[in-house]
């Protein structure tokens, strides 16, 4: 459970002629982790070659990708999953080809049609500068002496152009202005030179007959039919992109694999007539994967070469290929959901534990102390059901987890411990101070007798109260160390897995000593200090057990890492354990937060006074506005719930916990197989 | 009649998590840039970039610690 799969190196060996048996073999097993084969590993073996089939494959991936690309086909896309066998059958009948040709006639036409509508519009601007010169289009050109220089100006060329030739200009800021200059052949390049100065760009005339308007409307009809032409080809697209959309997405998601098993040779080392393959087995699994491999295959052999062990040395002892061993972590339905704070951080190493369990506990007890009220929990457990029963991206599966866990557990604190929803005690004491309580509120006096039978103090603890606050900081201390105990402790497990108990314990008991000192300095110093429980005679016995643990600690500290690791992990433990205060500190500020709002709503809008003394004048609007205001403001606090209780239950996870054992960089079990996800294998049609 | 000493107390309270407040927010400032620019590069970064955010946050729970002891602690002394 927190150690992960245990795994198997085993190495197969065949024939040739069997080679896409065997990887049709591999693919059904889903339990096979392939070790690339690097050239020259071995001598006399080099890298296999794709399979014969597999251009043909990637030519039609190539197709399909290109048309889901077209038609606007992404993975975001519904479809309906189709069964492999069917998918296949479409395929080897040519289906990929026969569609390619519906779909490239269609997109060919779409693009035409763009490239038209781009030139009609071209030519449309065109045509409406030169509808402000008197001039029809045919004018501007057909002459044997005189050109035409047409084009757009900034400023006026007017006066410059004197009388170079006969210029029309029509000055417009807004939309352009266009100047046409007629004059004879040699002035031509000189007409050019003045109009450069003023800012000129040569316009090409479009060819035509008649006036400019003329043209204008021919082309503005044109634009029109080419446009409504676009919309019937849309409309095309979208009911071929509904055809085809469930074929396409299925097949490209078949044709992958295909593609990965066609070149699946390339990974491996082979002869001439044999092949060797390289992989990892969970060792639970390694004699199921044996003989189904050798009874399916009569051309081939399986070797279980090792079950690899836990020590880092025998790791070491192997060729360098063989040294990484993937990580299969081990885990039921709840604690997978906690898999994503861990792979946030790196896949855990092979010999070390996987936190995920331990994340899976304190995550959502850290996330619920935080919260701790009934009113904010109830939410949080309604969204995160709803988000891990629809849900798909694993960032807000995570989040969803988080939230239901922890909504649970905020919901038993709050309920349990303290007493409390939207920052309101159940019951309670009710005076002159700025406080409410939910039975004084709804006026439910039997409420009190209920509440009385479980909650400390007849009320529960409240979070801003002076009588619980140092009760409260201790709690948390309490908490952090014992959670850091069980950070420094799997720390200590793991060097001892990796090395044995000596080389274990030299590395890795200096920190767990020290820390075990520092906190009973904690204890003595805050008990006599801040307490007032011991008189200062009375602690030097603690000082003197903490001062001989620091010590030995220190001294193994100093062997493993250096005199300077001393000081640090001194600091770092006394650091580290404050750091949990956090958990106190979040639930007083939002506590905090909830009293400020719960006066402005009910004391100073609805007009309700904490004080059951005095009569209340309560009017129904004013009543109306402040449980508007009360929900705004709640909702404010909720939210920041979930970012501040959330990110700092993480945090202490990840980084006060997980610093002092993980180290991750492991390389997660990836074994061949055929990820169904728009397809559907033929297995499970065979069931259904 | 004011309990200056009482008064004392709340301002050292106020003074203890003002500054650790500053030192965080110096502290976020820097982070925070980066962050944005890594979001910026990679949306996927965002969970990594919170957490790193909600590191020096450390500061200033120890001077709202500091400050509830004051408050809470001190008086009854």
């Amino acid at each position: 459970m927190f150690l992960p799969e245990s795994m198997s190196r085993i190495v197969i060996v065949g024939a040739n002629s069997c080679i896409d048996e065997t990887i049709e073999a591999l693919y059904d097993l889903e339990s096979v982790h392939l070790i690339d084969h690097t050239i020259d590993a071995d001598e006399g073996f080099t890298l296999g070659t794709p399979r014969p089939y597999s251009p043909k494959v990637a030519e039609r991936m190539l197709k399909v990708r290109s048309m889901e690309k077209d038609l606007g086909i992404n993975k975001h896309t519904k479809t309906q999953p189709i069964s492999e066998s069917e998918i296949r059958s479409q395929i080897s009948s040519d289906s990929v080809e026969s569609i390619e040709v519906e779909v490239r006639a269609l997109i060919d036409r779409r693009n035409d049609l763009n490239q038209r509508i781009t030139e009609l519009n071209a030519k449309k601007k065109s045509l409406e500068l030169l509808a402000r010169l008197p001039i029809d289009l045919d004018m501007y050109s057909g002459y044997k002496s005189i050109s035409s220089v047409v084009g757009t100006v900034e400023k006026d060329p007017t006066q410059a152009l004197g009388d170079l030739g006969e210029s029309f200009v029509s000055m417009d800021k807004k939309n352009g202005s266009i100047v046409a200059v007629f004059v004879t052949n040699e002035d031509k390049p000189k007409a050019q030179n003045i109009l450069s100065e003023f800012g000129f760009t040569e316009i090409a005339v479009p060819e035509g007959k008649g006036s400019v308007n003329t043209e204008l409307t021919k082309v503005d009809a044109d634009l029109a039919s080419a446009l409504k032409e676009q919309e019937v080809v849309q409309k095309e697209t979208e009911v071929l992109f509904e055809k085809h959309k469930h074929f396409l997405r299925a097949t490209d998601e078949a044709l992958t694999v295909d593609c990965e098993k066609g070149t699946l040779p390339i990974r491996i080392a082979s002869t001439k007539y044999s092949f060797v393959i390289d992989a990892w087995v969970p060792t639970n699994e390694k004699d199921n994967v044996k003989s189904t491999l050798e009874s399916k295959i009569p051309a081939i052999f399986v070797e279980i070469e090792e079950d690899r062990s836990r020590k880092q040395a025998d790791t070491e002892a192997q060729e360098e290929r063989f040294q990484t061993v993937p990580t299969k972590m081990r885990h039921g339905n709840i604690t997978k959901l906690f898999e994503y704070p861990t792979k946030m951080m790196s896949i855990p190493k092979y010999n070390e534990v996987d936190p995920t369990v331990l994340i899976s506990i304190f995550l959502p007890l850290f996330f619920g102390f935080m919260v701790g009220d009934c009113g904010y929990a109830i939410p949080f457990i309604i969204l995160g059901a709803y988000g891990l029963k629809y849900a798909k991206n694993p960032d807000w599966r995570a989040i969803a987890t988080v939230l239901f866990f922890g909504g649970i557990w905020a919901f038993i604190f709050g309920f349990f411990f303290f007493g409390e929803a939207l920052g309101m005690h159940f019951v309670g004491p009710q005076g002159e101070s700025v406080t409410y309580t939910w039975a004084y509120l709804l006026h439910l006096d039997h409420l009190e007798e209920f509440f009385e039978s479980f909650l400390i103090h007849g009320h529960g603890v409240g979070k801003i109260d002076s009588a619980f606050v140092g009760m409260l900081l201790r709690l948390s201390v309490y908490v952090g160390v014992v959670h850091l105990a069980i950070g420094y402790s799997v720390g200590l497990y793991n060097k001892v897995v990796q090395h044995g108990f000596k080389h274990g314990f030299l590395e890795k008991g200096g920190p767990l000593l020290i820390f075990i000192g520092v906190v009973v300095v904690g204890y003595a110093l805050g008990f006599s200090l801040i307490m007032k429980q011991y008189e200062m005679d009375e602690i030097i016995p603690f000082l003197g057990v903490a001062i001989a643990f620091i010590a030995a600690g220190a001294v193994l500290v100093m062997k493993s890492e250096g005199a300077m690791s001393i000081l640090i992990e001194t600091v770092d433990a006394f650091g580290n354990i404050l750091s949990y205060t956090r958990l106190v500190a979040i639930g007083m500020s939002k506590a905090g937060m909830a009293l400020a709002f719960n006066y402005i709503a009910i004391g100073m809008i609805m007009g309700i006074s904490p004080d059951p003394a005095v009569t209340s004048d309560v009017s129904i609007i004013m009543v109306i506005i402040g449980l508007l205001l009360f929900s705004v403001l709640h909702l404010m606090i909720w939210t920041l719930a979930i970012l501040s209780g959330g990110l700092h239950a993480l945090r202490l996870q990840l980084v006060e916990f997980m610093i002092k054992f993980y180290e991750g960089e492991g390389t997660e079990f990836n074994p061949l197989k055929f990820k169904h996800i728009k397809t559907i294998s033929d297995k499970n049609v065979k069931e259904a | 009649m004011v309990d200056t000493g009482l008064g004392l107390i709340a301002v050292g309270a106020g003074i203890a998590v003002g500054l650790a407040g500053i030192g965080t927010g110096m502290a976020q400032k820097d982070i925070g840039a980066a962050a944005v620019g890594a979001i910026t590069e990679d949306s996927k970064m965002l969970g990594k970039a919170l957490m790193f955010m909600v590191l020096p946050e450390t500061i200033v729970i120890f001077g709202l610690v500091i400050a509830i002891l004051a408050c809470f602690v001190l008086p009854g002394m």
